[in-house]
């Protein structure tokens, strides 16, 4: 049974429970079955935020993680929470600025300037689109058109366009890395 | 019947009770079992019932009854500190025979303890909770689909049998998501209506089915409604061999619609060295686990109560026979192992897996225990 | 209000609305709950309220157990909750008139917070507060109504509580119609019932009763009819500016009559505007 396990992580605040909700309907609208969990612990601003997919081709034994096969950090504060979970394969994609000292274990880490092409575009907070758009380009787990699709079904209609273009930067960004 | 659809755990319980014909729901804020308030004071209304949020978690117990005795399906859904609030009232639909649906989304205890964190540790006081001896029903929903049916399934059995029915679970189930389509329910069950000549007319007088018929206010039956106990008529008695008569038929009334009551799911248990007892999350780690421990060649199976009070005696029996070993995997120190130890008194050995940290219990942590007993 | 309305009595027979075969009742000799009893019947019957129609929720006590006489859809439920249970009925079945019967202790004590509630809410129906300073049913203690320096099994040594005032108690939490009467005067109170269950909203009666068995005998207050014609000395034609709240450490006097009755919209009907905008929304 093919099993993936996602994890968006960052600092309250920073938009990662939408984007693991979008990826989570797009997903089902493609006839996987997800399990999303997150803390519920009130999260300020600043504090652990995070959200986690189980993604199945049936219903979802345990639906709380264990193993990531993919993860997205876009804050130093997340790093620890995800430390025992990571493999060496582990697809980790993390925030360029905003991640200092990435989780040492997988073989590779992928530094994204994802919050600054945020600002680039013009507003920081649709880093969390920024960072969907580069997952969906490195992770294999959904086509990245059909994610974008649902995610602009999702969004407000006066953001879509803003919201767009942050899908694409990175994806673009991670296209890049991924030819480098 | 919908697509799929990514819905909460919370949501698809208030999901599941408007299917089921709810059109009464009174509630009180609390984590982690807050969002079935709000689903069912935007639902509710919208299909032409009433939602309040009332003053304390007991006067939402009274008003949910309230409801009932008016003849509307009615729920109400607390946590930890609620649902101990809420066990007077539940005693007086369990006395009353008035059907009734309690969620409760299990948080870890005592006291305030985890608000937003997991736990097992209202078991018993599910079962045993309000004063006295009494009747009780407790659905223990295990995904967020079984949730929604269960929820339904629910309202079917407290209208059938006249009797509070509690749907349980903890709080990891009850903030997922998860991908589910909901059906249109198969059946939905009302209450049975009291009918024919008041004259003849006993409101707690039952046949073999010893269910009483219910009598809608307005129908002309003008009956009394007491938490004392009473006698055939509804009023007050204290004649030893009417209160027993009544007792006896109180707490007998569950056992003999046990076919319709119970429900328990079987995994791999043909066959299994190892009978894990489990419900919740804790049942999802060990189907998990179960799947692992094949590919290692130690063969586990599952025994899962989808209706955990009245306690499934004889079809646990069944399952747990010639097993070398039973784990009972629990969010708490130690609650439903008591009921497994006393039906296999004797028969398997009985072993707890008990974590009470906040944290769920892993497929690792069965899949370790299990070898462990599999040695 | 406030006057005395003469109405013929020969209509009305109190064995009508009596589950008669309940008889005799569990009331002590002399006691007040009886009249109020009387009073709220009669004035279910000058109002043409239908037997079929008529739900009597009540709580825990000796008030709590009179509602079981009446012949109609009598709920007798839990210690201070019968406001919370006709919450639910009322919201369920607003075509049922409900009239919840109550004590001192069963809405001011253990049920004070959906008394106030209650009031706030304004949902229509009537609260008949049977107040008689006193927990009787479990044989003498104190209560929130309990007068300065009185004796109960509770207070050996006398109560140095103050007491509440049911009636201002409601006015503050938002009561749409509060007032009060005494058993001395039947006339008065069915007239005062009447009224309270006429409003739209949510109606507060408080009955000032007497119990002689218990909290009579206990301070020497004499027998039944010296204590009803107690009432008589204490009670206040209307409220004035001066007595609002009776003070304690000195016996109380009780003003009567109707103290508020003002219109504000009813919960049920607000509930329904809130259907229809749920339903336009969803449109």
């Amino acid at each position: 049974m093919s099993q993936t396990q996602i994890r968006f992580s960052g600092s309250g605040g920073q938009g990662l429970i939408l984007s693991a909700r979008i990826l989570a309907a797009a997903l089902a609208a493609r006839g996987k079955f997800v399990a999303q969990s997150q803390a519920y612990e009130p999260t300020s601003r600043g504090g652990l935020s995070r959200s986690d997919l189980v993604v199945s081709d049936r219903e979802v034994d345990y639906p709380l993680v264990t193993s990531l096969d993919c993860v997205v950090i876009l804050d130093q504060v997340a790093v620890a929470a995800s430390e025992g979970l990571l493999r060496p394969d582990t697809v980790t994609i993390t925030d360029a600025a905003r991640v200092s000292a990435p989780p040492g274990e997988p073989r590779r880490v992928l530094a994204l300037p994802i919050t600054g092409k945020a600002r680039g575009i013009g507003n920081i907070r649709v880093a969390n689109i920024v960072a969907l758009g580069a997952l969906a380009e490195l992770a294999g787990i959904i086509d990245p058109d059909s994610l974008r699709e649902t995610m602009l079904d999702l969004v407000p209609p006066r953001f879509r366009d803003l919201n767009a273009e942050a899908f694409d930067a990175g994806r673009e960004m991670a296209a890049t890395l991924e030819n480098a | 019947m919908s697509n799929p659809t990514n819905i909460q755990g919370n949501a698809a319980a208030a999901a599941g009770a408007i299917a089921a014909g709810c059109r009464f729901y009174a509630g009180y804020p609390i984590t982690p079992s807050s969002e079935i308030a709000e689903q069912m004071a935007a639902r509710l209304p919208k299909a032409g019932g009433t939602f309040i949020q009332m003053e304390d978690e007991l006067g939402s117990m009274a008003a949910t009854v309230g409801a009932s005795l008016g003849g509307v399906k009615a729920m109400t859904a607390t946590s930890g500190p609620g649902f101990s609030l809420k066990q007077e009232n539940l005693g007086y639909a369990a006395m009353t025979e008035t059907p009734c649906v309690i969620v409760n989304v299990m948080r870890g205890g005592p006291s305030t303890g985890l608000p937003t964190r997991p736990a097992q540790a209202d078991i018993m006081q599910a079962r045993w909770g309000t004063h006295g001896d009494h009747p009780i029903i407790v659905l223990a929903p295990h995904t967020v689909r079984e949730i929604y049916e269960e929820t339904i399934r629910a309202f079917n059995l407290a209208e059938a049998l006249r009797t509070p029915v509690v749907v349980l679970y903890d709080e990891t189930i009850g903030h997922l998501v998860e991908t589910v389509t909901l059906k249109e329910p198969e059946e939905i069950i009302t209450r049975k209506w009291a009918e024919g000549p008041r004259e003849d007319y006993l409101p707690y007088a039952a046949g073999a089915d010893m269910i009483p018929a219910f009598p809608r206010p307005g129908d002309g039956y003008r009956t009394h409604t007491t938490g004392l106990t009473h006698d055939e008529r509804g009023f007050p008695t204290q004649d030893p061999e009417k209160v027993a008569a009544f007792m006896e038929r109180l707490l007998g009334k569950l056992e003999t619609h046990r076919d319709l009551i119970e429900k328990n799911e079987l995994v791999e248990t043909d066959g299994a060295d190892v009978l894990i007892v489990a419900i919740g999350t804790p049942a999802r780690a060990a189907k998990s686990a179960i799947r692992e421990l094949r590919d290692e060649g130690i063969r586990a199976g599952l025994f899962r109560p989808v209706t955990l009070w009245p306690f499934p005696e004889e079809a646990l029996k069944a399952a747990a026979k010639g097993k070398r070993a039973v784990l009972v995997p629990e969010m708490n120190a130690g609650q439903m192992i008591l009921e497994v130890e006393r039906v296999l008194a004797g028969e398997a050995p009985v072993t707890g897996l008990n974590v009470f940290n906040g944290e769920p219990i892993t497929p690792a942590q069965i899949a370790a225990a299990v070898k462990e007993l599999a040695k | 209000m406030n006057e005395i309305t003469v109405t013929s009595a020969d209509a009305f027979d109190i064995r009508d609305w009596l589950r008669l075969d309940l008889m005799p009742h569990f009331m002590c000799p002399g006691c007040g709950h009886g009249i109020a009893l009387r009073a709220l019947l009669w004035a279910c019957h000058e109002l043409g309220i239908k037997k079929d129609k008529l739900a009597i929720v009540s709580g825990i006590g000796c008030s709590g157990r009179t509602g079981a006489y009446i012949d109609a859809n009598t709920f007798h439920t839990t210690h201070g909750r019968p406001l919370a249970f006709a919450t639910g009925l009322k919201l369920a079945r607003p075509d049922l008139t409900v009239i919840v019967i109550s004590g001192d202790g069963d809405s001011l004590a253990i049920g004070g917070n959906h008394m106030i509630h209650a009031c706030r809410r304004n949902l229509d129906m009537t609260l008949m507060l049977l107040n008689n300073e006193v927990y009787g049913m479990t044989g003498g203690q104190v209560s929130p109504t309990t007068s300065a320096e009185r004796f109960t099994t509770t207070t050996p040594a006398g109560n140095v509580e103050p007491v509440f005032d049911a009636c201002k108690l409601a006015e503050g939490a938002g009561a749409t119609f509060a007032g009060r009467e005494a058993t001395l005067q039947t006339p008065a109170l069915k007239d005062l019932l009447k009224a309270a269950i006429s409003h739209k909203g949510f109606s507060v009666a408080e009955v000032i009763s007497d119990c002689t068995e218990i909290f009579g005998r206990k301070n020497a207050m004499g027998n039944s009819a010296e204590m009803v014609l107690r009432q008589k000395h204490a009670m206040i034609p209307e409220r004035s500016p001066d007595d609002r709240v009776p003070e304690p450490f000195k016996p109380n006097p009780f003003p009567t009559g109707v103290f508020v009755d003002q219109q504000r919209p009813e919960y049920g009907e607000l509930y329904d505007q809130v259907r229809k905008r749920a339903r336009e929304r969803s449109k």
